[in-house]
């Protein structure tokens, strides 16, 4: 049944990359075909954002059971966000190089996803300085339901107080979707594909930790 | 039935006044955010002073060194109110004697009435050394009032988890960051408006909701933060 | 011109997306038999 599940994902993703570069037309306002960029940068960002919501619930799971897995699963949650933050701000700074000239132009989104990467960073090291399991799952979680806190103000309330190079976001001011709807097929098929993905590597991610633990997994 | 010796004011209180006394003994906290923030001062002033900063400019670049003058300042001096507690071993006791969410008032208490006091000091002394006009001195007060108690707020829950950390010094700035770099991007905005005289803007709701958040947060995760 | 890179593009990414495809099955895979040999 899995394997049946993850030939399905693999059928969908590639329909995502056919799709993002025949189907879909392009984006106005943008240089040549790099507006395709935008439905493998966007849900890497989502798929990012994923992760720290994911870490956040693992997190108060795990101060309410104390069971380690639920701990794993946290910490998993995190670096799978932190490995799509960094895919997520790389593709960006590569459409940034090619539509305003630099890599990096601290746009307030740019800035943003930044900030959230050291999040993850602090995460990852806070986890490193502590030997203690119990006490690392505690910290760390207490930590990671801070940050789920402080997030909103990153991503949606600072960015919309300073002017951004950024193009609107695809909820605008007045809450309409203002993209054409092959391209929102497209960008959506690609969040949900890549939000699959997440799940299942955070799945692996969570079996190779309980292995090495010698426990069994949630 | 078992009732506690004292009420949740009182103890916060206790916590509150322990901090102080414990401070002017030693006048760590004081010596190193003041320190701190004289030399970070005498620094900028030294080198942007002569350089003449237009009005424009600023405008742009004083409200940040403003801000981060109290960010680093805190970050030298604040964690040590609770990796005290840990390296002297009180800590122990404290977790017998206080309610947590008693004792995280009374340290959120005293950790704001030192960013207080250093914003109070600070900022006057900012503005007289780079000649900078502030045309709403209100609306100024209200953005450290609300940045501080951010920034005391968000650092005094971060001290408390890299008490139990190693390497304290370091993890405080590298988590602590993260954590408030919201605050600062809101704080130096409604610093900005204050400055240049233009009406609070977007920006100081979004800095209460800040504060509230990390209040609350703070509230709740206290206890499990603090008790193994 | 066009359709030429567009279509370098599609396969290297089609490309790379198998690959990673086929390398997290081999994993589930291996952890499965890890798990069972508990």
């Amino acid at each position: 049944m899995k394997n049946l599940l993850a030939w399905l994902l693999w059928l969908w993703i590639s329909a995502v990359i056919v799709g993002a570069f025949y189907y879909a037309p392009l984006a106005m306002g943008f240089l040549g075909e790099s507006s395709r960029i935008l439905f493998f940068h966007v849900p890497m960002a989502w798929a990012s954002f994923l992760g720290f919501i994911a870490a956040a619930v693992w997190s108060i799971r795990y101060l309410r059971s104390r069971n380690p897995a639920h701990d794993r699963a946290a910490a998993a949650a995190i670096e799978l966000g932190l490995l799509f933050g960094v895919l997520a701000t790389v593709t960006g700074a590569v459409w940034a190089r090619i539509m305003w000239g630099a890599y990096w132009n601290w746009d307030p989104r740019q800035t943003s996803i930044l900030i959230s990467l050291l999040f993850y960073g602090a995460y990852l090291a806070l986890r490193g300085a502590i030997d203690d399991q119990d006490t690392r799952g505690r910290l760390s979680a207490a930590y990671a339901i801070l940050g789920i806190v402080v997030t909103p103000f990153l991503f949606w309330i600072v960015p919309r107080i300073t002017y951004s190079l950024h193009p609107e976001p695809v909820i605008n001011a007045e809450g309409k979707i203002e993209m054409e709807s092959r391209m929102q097929h497209v960008l959506y098929a690609s969040g949900l594909g890549f939000a699959a993905l997440f799940f299942w590597m955070h799945d692996l991610a969570c079996r190779v930790a309980a292995l090495r633990e010698r426990k069994p997994a949630p | 039935m078992w009732t506690p010796a004292s009420t949740w004011a009182a103890e916060a209180l206790a916590v509150f006044v322990k901090e102080w006394r414990c401070e002017f003994r030693t006048r760590y906290a004081l010596n190193t955010l003041g320190l701190f923030a004289f030399t970070t001062l005498v620094v900028v002033s030294v080198n942007l002073g002569p350089l003449g900063v237009s009005t424009a400019q600023g405008t742009a670049v004083l409200p940040v060194l403003l801000w981060l003058i109290l960010l680093f300042s805190v970050a030298a001096g604040l964690p040590r109110t609770f990796v005290q507690e840990e390296e002297s071993q009180t800590a122990v006791a404290l977790r017998l004697a206080a309610t947590p969410s008693a004792l995280f008032c009374g340290k959120l208490l005293y950790s704001l009435t030192l960013v207080f006091a250093l914003a109070a000091l600070v900022t006057p002394v900012f503005a007289a050394m780079m000649n900078l006009t502030v045309e709403s001195p209100g609306l100024l007060a209200g953005a450290l009032a609300a940045g501080g108690y951010g920034l005391a707020a968000g650092s005094t829950l971060v001290a408390a988890i890299i008490a139990q950390a190693r390497s304290k010094g370091t993890l405080f700035a590298v988590l602590s960051f993260p954590v408030l770099l919201p605050l600062l991007l809101l704080a130096v905005e409604v610093t900005r408006n204050a400055v240049l005289g233009d009406a609070a803007g977007v920006a100081l709701p979004q800095l209460l909701l800040y504060d509230a958040s990390v209040t609350i947060a703070g509230l709740m995760l206290f206890p499990a933060v603090w008790n193994p | 011109m066009v359709t030429g890179g567009i279509g370098w593009v599609v396969a290297v990414n089609l490309i790379i997306w198998t690959g990673l495809f086929l390398y997290m099955l081999r994993l589930g895979k291996r952890l499965r038999e890890m798990e069972k040999e508990k």
